[in-house]
């Protein structure tokens, strides 16, 4: 197997507040291999955007990376200048943001900003910038690109702002490209299309992919290795056809099991996760999952488990692991799904 | 103008009376000199007692001004809605205010939809008051009551939405919504904010309240798979007109409108192996103008199946029952 482009490793990433210090990202690590998709899924609170934003160091105040490393190329990214992260940040490593609306400068045209990309990091001349631009909006299927960059962004749709985006993330070829909810603003047919355009992307030229979403549904389209976080740490990671068919953590599970299917044969009542995210001031002690898991044994209570393999390729942070749930617990019976219903460890017995 | 009603779409069975009507019902709102958006344009369908009725579309199409028109929260253009016998689009002032306290409305936003200076207890205490249903003690037991409906804590009466999650602001909302005992409740994209997890929890309390108080839902998202899945029926609109009604599971099953074909397959199943081998429906170019829509079907311009420009360009197709009970608005239904 090649070696990561980018290895992750134990990475912090915390808020001062008025009210205690937000662990917004703890402890997360991973390895993006050159050409892979990676999703990283989780619901809003979960420290997946933060993740992406702290890896180019891009976290806004009063945020901060506090520790851990960010490999890229065998060179820290924590660690060098700001000119130097600059010179890595749209060259080697794109980003899109979900909102191309506020992401484009609305007084200069879609060319110029596609080609100044270039120019910033000296990549060609203006000519050979502008030229490349309209190869660009092409190669994201802009119809008539030629007349397109010279548009403002409020003369093109959102779907087209979205696609003038990726076009710009793509003017110096990086070999990274992060994607944060770069549909969650669209009609589901134009997502249908955008995510089409980035899975023709990683295929073609090889550009490896972090995709963050909360999207079950895009994930499993695009992604082929996916990490699950939850309360700012990453609570499972595998290969996407695996997590989805066999997920380990009760979180992965329950979350897959609430989402109504589209091509679901019958109505069948969604099997909700009961109770709230938490609170990152004050995470809950033990496992960050144990006050909504059916699950949970009092271990779980007081230990915080670990990431680890429990099957191959697969990591998960749990106690009890899924494969035991089910066949203890009676987990794919379970109708109950309140916290503690599988493993009779009430709500009450939990001291706070 | 839209033309005459040819018949009104009718759910399975259709045994329940139909608790709103609406007919032909047109909306335009003026846009500049000399133009407007034809946000709504001739839509006629029913929604029966107990019903919930799932109402989908991208943005644009009109369907939250649909919402608003069933709600006479503002005036149509022309065309007439009931509710039960009573036609609203007749009714002004005090007397359209009566008929509101039978309809709810439960909003997406649930930051900007709670005034942030009262309290959850006089929050939704506030429609028992201005219907002078009740007032001070009995008032806030029966805000307990709806708390407890709803599932959040009676106690929290005298606490303030900044103090609640998205989630269990959407709880209040609900709460507000059911004071009256409304019989119907429109639910304009009223999950589409919230998390993943969160959604199955409102989706499942919004199945639970309407078994336990018959209510009518009028159910409006973008989301297909949340409305297919709490829907009894479907609506499809796009730009301004129905293109296909069904029963949710036949919608599904066989689309008889290739927009609504479309949009299915544009939805990602959350299954890597589903989801891999699902082709998508390419739709060319994007969403026209709902100033000058296309002539003839207005889906024309994008359609994978259209003839044009004999009759697709030409001839507005009309919403006709295809199959029993599926109705749709396509002049080739029989190619979707």
């Amino acid at each position: 197997m090649a070696s990561p482009i980018l290895q992750v490793k134990d990475l912090k990433t915390q808020f001062r507040t008025h009210d205690g210090i937000v662990k917004a990202v703890d402890g997360v690590s991973f390895d993006l291999y050159p050409g892979e998709s990676l999703g990283i899924v989780g619901e809003s609170g979960s420290g997946k955007s933060m993740t992406a934003y702290s890896l180019l160091r891009l976290v806004p105040d009063p945020g901060k990376v506090v520790g851990g490393q960010v490999l890229f190329r065998n060179q820290d990214l924590l660690q060098i200048s700001d000119e130097e992260i600059r010179e890595i940040r749209g060259r080697d490593i794109a980003m899109i943001f979900q909102d191309p609306q506020s992401s484009l400068n609305p007084v200069l045209r879609t060319g110029f900003q596609i080609a100044e990309a270039m120019l910033a990091h000296k990549k060609a001349n203006k000519q050979q910038a502008y030229n490349r631009a309209v190869e660009l909006l092409k190669r994201v299927r802009i119809p008539a690109a030629e007349s397109r960059i010279k548009d403002f962004p409020h003369q093109l749709s959102g779907g087209m702002r979205q696609r003038a985006m990726i076009a710009m993330g793509l003017a110096n070829a990086p070999s990274m490209l992060i994607a944060d909810e770069p549909t969650t603003a669209l009609d589901v047919t134009v997502q249908a299309q955008i995510l089409e355009l980035l899975a023709d992307l990683n295929q073609e030229l090889g550009t490896a992919i972090i995709m963050i979403t909360h999207n079950m549904g895009v994930v499993a389209g695009l992604c082929t290795r996916v990490l699950v976080m939850y309360a700012g740490e990453i609570v499972e990671q595998g290969p996407v056809d695996q997590i989805f068919e066999n997920p380990q953590h009760p979180y992965t599970w329950s979350l897959l099991r609430s989402i109504p299917r589209v091509d679901a044969l019958r109505h069948e009542r969604l099997r909700s996760i009961e109770g709230i995210a938490p609170d990152l001031l004050r995470p809950p002690a033990g496992c960050r999952f144990h006050p909504r898991c059916p699950f949970r044994i009092e271990k779980c209570l007081v230990d915080q488990p670990e990431l680890k393999e429990v099957k191959p390729n697969q990591l998960a942070s749990c106690w009890v692991t899924m494969d035991r749930a089910r066949k203890e617990m009676g987990a794919d019976q379970l109708l109950d799904i309140r916290p503690g219903a599988a493993s009779g460890l009430q709500p009450g017995k939990i001291v706070d | 103008m839209a033309e005459a009603v040819r018949e009104i779409p009718q759910p399975m069975g259709a045994s329940a009376p139909a608790l709103v009507r609406v007919e032909n019902v047109v909306k335009h709102f003026p846009a500049g000199i000399g133009q407007t958006v034809k946000a709504v344009d001739g839509v006629s369908f029913e929604i029966r007692q107990g019903e919930t009725l799932g109402l989908v579309g991208e943005s644009g199409c009109g369907k939250s001004t649909l919402g608003r028109l069933v709600m006479q929260l503002i005036p149509v253009t022309s065309g007439k809605i009931f509710l039960g016998d009573v036609e609203l689009t007749k009714l002004r002032g005090e007397r359209l205010r009566q008929q509101r306290r039978q309809m709810q409305i439960i909003f997406q936003d649930p930051y900007a939809s709670l005034d942030p200076r009262m309290t959850i207890g006089d929050i939704i205490a506030e429609p028992l008051a201005n219907f002078g249903v009740t007032r001070g003690r009995k008032a806030q037991r029966r805000v307990q009551e709806l708390l407890r409906v709803v599932g959040l804590n009676p106690n929290f009466n005298n606490r303030y939405p900044h103090e609640f999650s998205g989630g269990q602001r959407q709880r209040i909302g609900i709460a507000r919504a059911l004071a009256l005992n409304p019989k119907l409740i429109v639910c304009d994209e009223a999950i589409s904010a919230l998390d993943v997890s969160i959604q199955a929890q409102i989706v499942n309390l919004l199945e639970d309240l309407q078994r336990e108080f018959n209510l009518t839902y009028l159910f409006i998202a973008h989301d297909l798979s949340v409305v297919r899945h709490i829907s009894d029926r479907v609506m499809v609109m796009y730009l301004g007109k129905l293109v296909e009604i069904a029963d949710s599971t036949d919608v599904y099953s066989s689309p008889k409108h290739p927009y609504t074909k479309a949009l299915l397959s544009a939805i990602p199943v959350p299954d890597p192996k589903v989801q891999r081998g699902r082709r998508l429906v390419d739709l060319s170019g994007e969403i026209p103008s709902p100033i000058n829509p296309p002539s003839g079907c207005r889906f024309h311009t994008r359609c994978p199946i259209a003839r044009v420009p004999t009759p697709c360009a030409e001839d507005d197709p009309p919403l006709e029952e295809k199959v029993r009970t599926h109705f749709a608005a396509c002049h080739f239904s029989q190619d979707v």
